[in-house]
């Protein structure tokens, strides 16, 4: 064996613990952004049969989140406490109002106009917000952001109400698709 | 050094590359676990009803109305209570609702199970007076349904109630969220 072949062999690395690291670092980042990204409390969504999966979620779709006291938080920040505000909605209002302001302003939401029965044209918002509450939330408070979703001068229509495919609480699970009726 | 030393070395495995990949499949089935699958129930709203100033024509809807039949008791099960903020996390304590119940009335017709409401909206679905003419196409379409969902009821009770309207076949669901508060 000369000194060149001596000198070649000694450089070779062992790649292994670099390639895992980069593993690790790869899950880690993956996990860490996609959490961030949503900006999503830590609810217990109802579980339901009938629904469609959101494995693709439109990026500038905003999500409301209601936590078990009706207290609406985006983007983890508190808009409307309901022990403060209580039947004062006019928070929810204005957070629906600077969303669409917002949204508009800097193209992540989109207007359409339609032409309604009786010749009326309307702008309406048309792209999705959701709304994520927990599944021990009073309706009424869902009601009521629906209700504000429905002001002319907010016209979110595409409401999507936020599921899940198994009930952290109980643990139950929905049958595989193939089993669905 | 003799040689059965040397046939010992040589028995001696690398066990670093097992223990990196064990604790690859810890973290990734740890996450997965974690990561529950979110998905959503379209609740679009009508464009032409609600606060849009525009006359609009009645039409035939099937009602679905949720009550309380039994309004349960919240159960802190990881402490706190009513008011009270996890200073954890900054949010309220979650509580665990036991023993709610609830009752639908679809169209005339009571029902005390989901499954009940489930038989009777398919059956409704499948009759055929319950088609009404399309608006826009003139073509005849099911009929579209209300969730009137009264005080005191929850999220989860309206959710499943819509589920089984949609799984009856109804396309067309709106939800009445005027009812208020439970007093």
């Amino acid at each position: 064996m000369d000194m060149q072949k001596v000198a070649q062999q000694n450089v070779d690395m062992d790649m292994t613990p670099m390639i895992d690291c980069v593993f690790l670092l790869m899950i880690f980042f993956v996990l860490v952004i996609d959490l961030s990204q949503k900006n999503l409390e830590d609810l217990i969504l109802p579980r339901a049969q009938f629904q469609e999966p959101d494995d693709k979620p439109p990026e500038n779709r905003p999500i409301l989140n209601v936590l078990q006291n009706g207290t609406v938080v985006y983007e983890g920040k508190v808009y409307y406490d309901a022990i403060k505000h209580g039947t004062n909605y006019k928070p929810i209002k204005d957070l629906l109002l600077s969303i669409r302001t917002y949204g508009l302003a800097t193209g992540r939401l989109h207007l359409k106009e339609e032409e309604l029965p009786g010749g009326i044209k309307a702008k309406l918002i048309d792209d999705p917000i959701l709304i994520r509450a927990d599944k021990w939330t009073e309706w009424h408070y869902i009601g009521e952001i629906m209700k504000q979703c429905s002001q002319p001068e907010i016209a979110f229509w595409k409401v999507e109400l936020a599921m899940s495919e198994k009930d952290k609480e109980t643990g139950e699970k929905n049958p595989p698709k193939s089993v669905k009726q | 050094m003799s040689a059965i030393d040397d046939a010992q070395e040589e028995v001696k495995p690398d066990m670093t590359p097992m223990i990196d990949v064990v604790f690859l499949m810890i973290i990734f089935f740890v996450c997965i676990e974690f990561k529950v699958l979110e998905s959503k129930l379209p609740a679009y709203l009508p464009k032409d009803k609600g606060s849009q100033s525009t006359v609009v024509e009645p039409q035939e809807q099937l009602s679905v109305k949720v009550y309380v039949d039994k309004p349960g008791t919240p159960n802190y099960k990881h402490g706190g209570g009513p008011g009270l903020l996890n200073e954890g996390t900054k949010r309220p304590f979650r509580f665990v609702l036991e023993g709610h119940r609830v009752k639908w009335e679809v169209g005339p017709k009571p029902c005390f199970t989901i499954g009940e409401v489930k038989a009777e909206l398919e059956r409704i679905a499948k009759n055929p007076a319950s088609m009404v003419p399309d608006k826009k196409t003139g073509q005849k379409k099911l009929m579209g349904c209300v969730v009137e969902a009264y005080p005191g009821t929850y999220y989860d009770d309206v959710s499943k109630t819509a589920d089984v309207c949609h799984q009856a076949g109804f396309e067309e669901i709106n939800f009445g969220g005027g009812l208020g508060a439970k007093k």
